[in-house]
């Protein structure tokens, strides 16, 4: 008895018949789940800094001589940046991540099941957001939004098992789908085996499928692996972002994905 | 008394899942907080009792995830029926009972929640989530399921007369 019912309580929310009742018993425990997260975080961040002082010391003082460093380049691609804003104002053209309206929201919990990466943010439907839209912090693609509520929403993170991001390559342009992996994080795959790929190289969105913009940094590539019995190469890729500890996020409210499958069926 | 309990109880236990265990995850794996609860409370209580207690726990933590509702609950149930039939042919509840249990337990828990995942439409990769997920969460539970069945017996204790549970 016990076991149909837990049966029946699958397939219900499956149809998404318990929407409504999920909806109003998680805004009490997505609320209470972001004060913990916020002092969970606070501890970690407390405990990496105090472990990581020395090299942080050492890293900043490295980092204080790079600034110099880059400070005098900043001035050289400012000139450039100004000519390049000229030309494409001129061309009419804009790329995917320029000009997208953002939503800020604070992460508020991080799935209970470790097969699943998702994470639940503060902002739902009354905030304008909607199953679809691609979320991203200062560092790269988080992912995109899977589940909406009035307010508060879940994310499906770009580590999942079942996302898929259409990218290439920044320098080499090759073109590849990044997949979620649970042990490295995330994987390149459908590299051409011809296509030069070097540790270091930056992937980024492609915008092919529509599901989201072009040119946001997914991550780095971090070692390639080849094998001659198939067709494709494989690269390991790195994202700046630790999903574990994230507290902010932004979600690209004014990005609309393209639904390609109706020119799969036909 | 002990089924109002677990609302708060479980609940703490699952906020605490979503919050602090994501930053003591090893590889993939973490303790399942709620499972061990449920484990322990349901090791010296009554069937129906133990039952209520895998519901609560499972609804509430599904609630903070992705997956269906009712996800968690299943491997729950079948853990509480499989006690109560293990209680009737023991007497106590040795280490070694609690050991193996803690370790099937957690087994049956996250192979039911992989096959309920992957009918939901999960691509779920069984063995790299054996490897990466299963395998630490047992270690985790077997480490963490002594403190937190020391603690439940405590508080059993104090709803219990002459042995038996005030419910």
């Amino acid at each position: 008895m016990c076991l149909f019912i837990c049966v029946g309580l699958i397939l219900a929310s499956r149809a998404g018949l318990l929407s409504p009742v999920e909806g109003v018993l998680s805004v009490p425990l997505n609320a209470i789940s972001g004060v913990f997260n916020r002092v969970a975080l606070s501890l970690t961040n407390t405990v990496t800094d105090l472990s990581e002082l020395q090299s942080l010391r050492e890293r900043n003082a490295n980092l204080e001589e790079a600034l110099a460093q880059f400070q005098a380049e900043i001035v050289e691609l400012r000139e450039i940046a100004s000519d390049y804003d000229r030309l494409t104002d001129l061309l009419d053209y804009t790329t995917g991540v320029r000009n997208q309206q953002t939503i800020a929201a604070d992460v508020v919990g991080i799935d209970q099941l470790s097969s699943l990466r998702t994470i639940a943010i503060n902002r739902g439907a009354r905030d304008g957001i909607a199953v679809g839209m691609p979320v991203v912090t200062g560092q790269g693609l988080v992912g995109r939004v899977m589940d909406v509520t009035a307010n508060a929403s879940r994310v499906l993170l770009i580590t999942d098992q079942s996302s898929a991001v259409s990218a290439r390559l920044q320098n080499t342009r090759v073109e590849g789908s990044v997949i979620g992996q649970i042990a490295i994080g995330l994987r390149m795959t459908y590299i051409p085996l011809s296509a030069a790929v070097q540790e270091g190289d930056l992937a980024v969105t492609s915008g092919l499928g529509g599901n989201f913009p072009a040119d946001i940094v997914i991550g780095q590539v971090i070692s390639v692996r080849e094998q001659q019995s198939e067709l494709y190469k494989e690269a390991e890729i790195r994202s700046l972002i630790n999903f574990d500890t994230l507290e902010f996020v932004l979600v690209v409210t004014s990005f609309q994905p393209v639904d390609v499958s109706t020119f799969e069926d036909s | 008394m002990s089924n109002w309990l677990s609302l708060p109880m479980l609940a703490l236990a699952a906020i605490l899942q979503s919050t602090f265990v994501p930053q003591i995850r090893i590889l993939g794996g973490g303790p399942d907080l709620v499972f061990l609860f449920v484990l322990a409370w349901a090791l010296n209580t009554r069937l129906e009792n133990g039952v209520t207690w895998a519901f609560v726990g499972g609804v509430l933590q599904d609630l903070l995830s992705a997956a269906p509702t009712g996800t968690s609950v299943l491997g729950m149930v079948i853990l509480v029926f499989a006690i109560n039939q293990i209680n009737r042919q023991v007497y106590g509840v040795s280490l070694a009972v609690i050991a193996a249990l803690v370790l099937a337990g957690t087994l049956l828990q996250q192979v039911m929640v992989m096959i309920v995942l992957r009918f939901s439409g999960f691509p779920i990769n069984l063995i790299e989530n054996f490897t990466y997920i299963v395998v630490p969460t047992m270690a985790y539970n077997f480490v963490l399921i002594w403190p937190i069945y020391w603690f439940v017996r405590r508080l059993q204790k104090r709803y219990t007369r002459d042995g038996r549970l005030l419910v």
